[in-house]
């Protein structure tokens, strides 16, 4: 075991506050689609650089990416990406329920992530007493060319990433987003901090 | 009063919070399920008074738990606190027999009011 995994109870801690921010962050897609969203077990893993790519890859059948990095106290950070499937963009639209050239489709794809990302993260650190600041979302072609020179961009190291990915399905309109946070390895180790001062209090 | 209570959830974070907000007449007998499945065989076999329940699991799911008490006529009264506060999740626990849902994290004074509702209290 090194200093950057996750013990059981750990990473049981982290499941939960997940899941209390996704069920948030799913009512407010709930209430901004006006329809049901189910919620599915979200994951956590930790994947090693030579890994992360192609874990990535595994889940790129996207093809609009919007990512969104966020900054919180304690060294908490990392970069937040939606991921939307390709029969999916075209009818964002009418979901959203936007006019004709209302908004352009990018700007469609980035208000709904930039929603979903700053709902989940805000309840997520509201949870450990921490509070988050966001850079400008950004739209990314679904490749993983793009992904994978966005995150270079970042002064992050990546050598080793905490993957969290959380799926939303709009079943009415069989409509699925996946976020996935990658939390880069210098941060793994505050939010194990965090975590061990929420476990001291069990 | 005294109760046989199952506490029904995959984290063990969230059954430990739920088992540190019992009153004191609720804690004594207290089993734990970490599925809808390890319920469901306690709940078949074991005389329970009370069950919290949450709703995303793996195996079988919170909805799936109400469905099939449904089914099989077993009747005592459910709790559901899940993280999916949803309105229209709430409505289908509650549809599905539920007594109360509760929003996680479970608040204590929350709960308190719904158990004295209920004649827990």
């Amino acid at each position: 075991m090194n200093a950057f995994d996750l013990t059981e109870d750990q990473q049981d801690c982290l499941q939960e506050l997940i899941n209390v921010a996704m069920g948030q962050a799913s009512d407010q897609l709930a209430r901004y689609l006006d329809t049901f969203v189910y919620l599915k077990v979200p994951s956590i893993e930790q994947v090693r650089a030579e890994h992360l790519f192609d874990s990535l890859n595994e889940d790129l059948a996207a093809t609009a990416i919007v990512s969104q990095g966020f900054f919180g106290y304690e060294g908490i950070r990392g970069e937040a990406l939606l991921m939307y499937e390709p029969q999916d963009s075209h009818r964002l639209a009418d979901l959203l329920g936007y006019e004709a050239g209302e908004l352009t489709f990018d700007e469609q794809i980035i208000d709904l992530s930039s929603i979903l990302t700053t709902t989940f993260l805000n309840v997520f650190a509201n949870q450990i007493d921490n509070q988050m600041s966001y850079s400008a979302p950004r739209l990314l072609s679904g490749s993983l060319g793009s992904v994978n020179k966005h995150l270079q961009q970042q002064a992050f190291n990546w050598d080793l990433a905490l993957k969290v990915r959380i799926s939303y399905q709009v079943t009415d309109y069989s409509f699925n987003c996946d976020m996935v946070l990658l939390i880069p390895e210098e941060a793994i180790i505050n939010i194990k901090t965090v975590i061990d001062r929420i476990l001291a209090e069990f | 009063m005294s109760a046989n209570v199952l506490i029904c959830d995959d984290s063990n974070l969230a059954r430990k919070q739920v088992f540190r907000s019992l009153p004191e007449n609720l804690s004594t007998n207290v089993q734990l399920a970490t599925n809808g499945e390890e319920a469901l065989e306690i709940l078949r076999s074991q005389n329970v008074d009370i069950l919290f329940l949450d709703l995303t699991m793996p195996v079988i799911d919170g909805l799936g738990v109400l469905q099939a008490l449904k089914d099989e006529n077993i009747d005592l009264p459910v709790f559901v606190i899940s993280a999916d506060v949803q309105p229209e999740m709430q409505t289908r626990v509650l549809n599905l027999g539920a007594k109360a849902f509760l929003r996680k994290p479970i608040q204590l004074d929350i709960l308190n009011e719904q158990l004295r509702t209920h004649g827990f209290l």
